[in-house]
């Protein structure tokens, strides 16, 4: 009987999800041995018009990481969901917009003048900035056109499973990939974690106690053994789902939201507002000031990893070119 | 003239393709190698907390 195959792909991402994957060290030997990878850039030599080339639905197991930023990721994405029989969207970027999604607080004008006009090490005396289509003397070169919004994966296309996690934890990986090769996959829609929140999951001691001012790190040393939410340090875990194997708060930082929101959470910024609020000792109007004036970089930190996924999903700036539709 | 594209280039990380360009003799012409992704770092990490940098660069790239 052929061997199920399975398709690997990355958008607007790092490269750490896949490396997540080579983390499962001789696991992913047991991955190669019950499918055949019939697309992986980072590590396999398959080109784009092999996917094409392929029936609808030939791909059993999409793997997809990365977020949506400009129409070629939007085109392999489209043409990765026809291919697949299922399609995963793999880590905190294709979830929910992850890191790159921070790009929703700008836009492209904004980007292309920092990155190509003003950055120091430029040397682009012309103010020369990507185009979609340049002419050269043999011929013509194309570029994908960056969108001014990132998009999550399931923005663009239909997704059945979403794993979590900047990058998915080995142990949630495994779960996945035993779960597809048993034919024991979840209902469809299903989040690969724990249905608890971070904050479920912490053994840190919490004494409910009641918070008066926000610190930052160079403000205070923080208790290893304490909430660090309790003891001012802003803390996402409240807001985010549990499964991560809470790789941050046992190295005394932070959670900053990788997993996402817990289940029946909308919208995950929101919900930390609502944490954060709570636990906050103010009664005048002063005070509630204050701490607003203390959290430095509020949709930065409370939408870190999820800002497209939002109800804000960007920043508002006016009309510009080049949305996409 | 005749093209070749080699699309994704594979085996690196992040994102590129080449395009060469062959004459009529099919010797090459000309090659460009292109990186159809921009994520906007630069930008994007103004206004956010110093101290929030090694927790938020380390994604420009995971390998």
């Amino acid at each position: 009987m052929a061997k199920p195959k399975v398709a690997l792909y990355w958008a607007a991402a790092c490269g750490g999800c896949d490396v997540a994957v080579l983390d499962t060290n001789e696991k992913i030997l047991d991955i190669a041995n019950i499918a055949d990878i019939v697309l992986w850039p980072v590590a396999l030599d398959f080109k784009y018009h092999h996917i094409e080339a392929m029936e609808d639905k030939a791909i059993d197991l999409c793997l997809f990481n990365g977020a949506i930023r400009n129409s070629e990721q939007e085109k392999i994405a489209k043409l990765l969901r026809n291919k697949s029989k299922v399609m995963v969207a793999f880590g905190a970027c294709a979830c929910f917009g992850g890191i790159p999604a921070l790009g929703n607080l700008t836009n492209r004008a904004e980007i292309f003048q920092r990155v190509y006009v003003e950055a120091q090490s430029d040397d682009n005396s012309n103010k020369v900035l990507p185009q979609t289509l340049t002419k050269v003397s043999e011929g013509e070169l194309e570029l994908p056109e960056l969108f001014d919004t990132v998009s999550t994966l399931a923005q663009v296309v239909d997704v059945e499973y979403f794993v979590p996690g900047c990058p998915p934890p080995v142990d949630i990986i495994l779960k996945v990939v035993d779960a597809f090769a048993k034919g024991q996959l979840p209902p469809v829609g299903s989040v690969i974690g724990s249905d608890k929140t971070c904050c479920d999951e912490c053994d840190r001691v919490k004494e409910e106690k009641k918070i008066t001012k926000i610190y930052r790190p160079h403000e205070i040393i923080p208790d290893p053994k304490k909430c660090l939410l309790e003891q001012g340090v802003i803390c996402c875990g409240p807001a985010t789902r549990g499964g991560c194997g809470l790789r941050c708060v046992k190295a005394n930082m932070p959670c900053r939201g990788c997993f996402g929101p817990p289940p029946k959470v909308a919208d995950q910024g929101a919900a930390l507002v609502s944490a954060i609020a709570s636990i906050y000792q103010g009664n005048t109007e002063e005070e509630i000031a204050q701490m607003v004036e203390e959290v430095v970089d509020p949709v930065g930190t409370f939408y870190r990893f999820a800002l497209a996924d939002s109800m804000l999903k960007r920043k508002r700036m006016g009309p510009t070119e080049g949305e996409r539709k | 003239m005749r093209k070749v594209s080699i699309d994704p280039i594979t085996r690196l990380e992040g994102h590129g393709k080449i395009e060469i360009f062959l004459n009529d003799e099919g010797d090459v012409a000309n090659a460009y190698l292109q990186i159809p992704e921009l994520r906007g770092f630069e930008k994007f990490c103004e206004g956010r907390p110093v101290e929030e940098m090694p927790r938020i660069v380390p994604r420009i790239c995971g390998v």
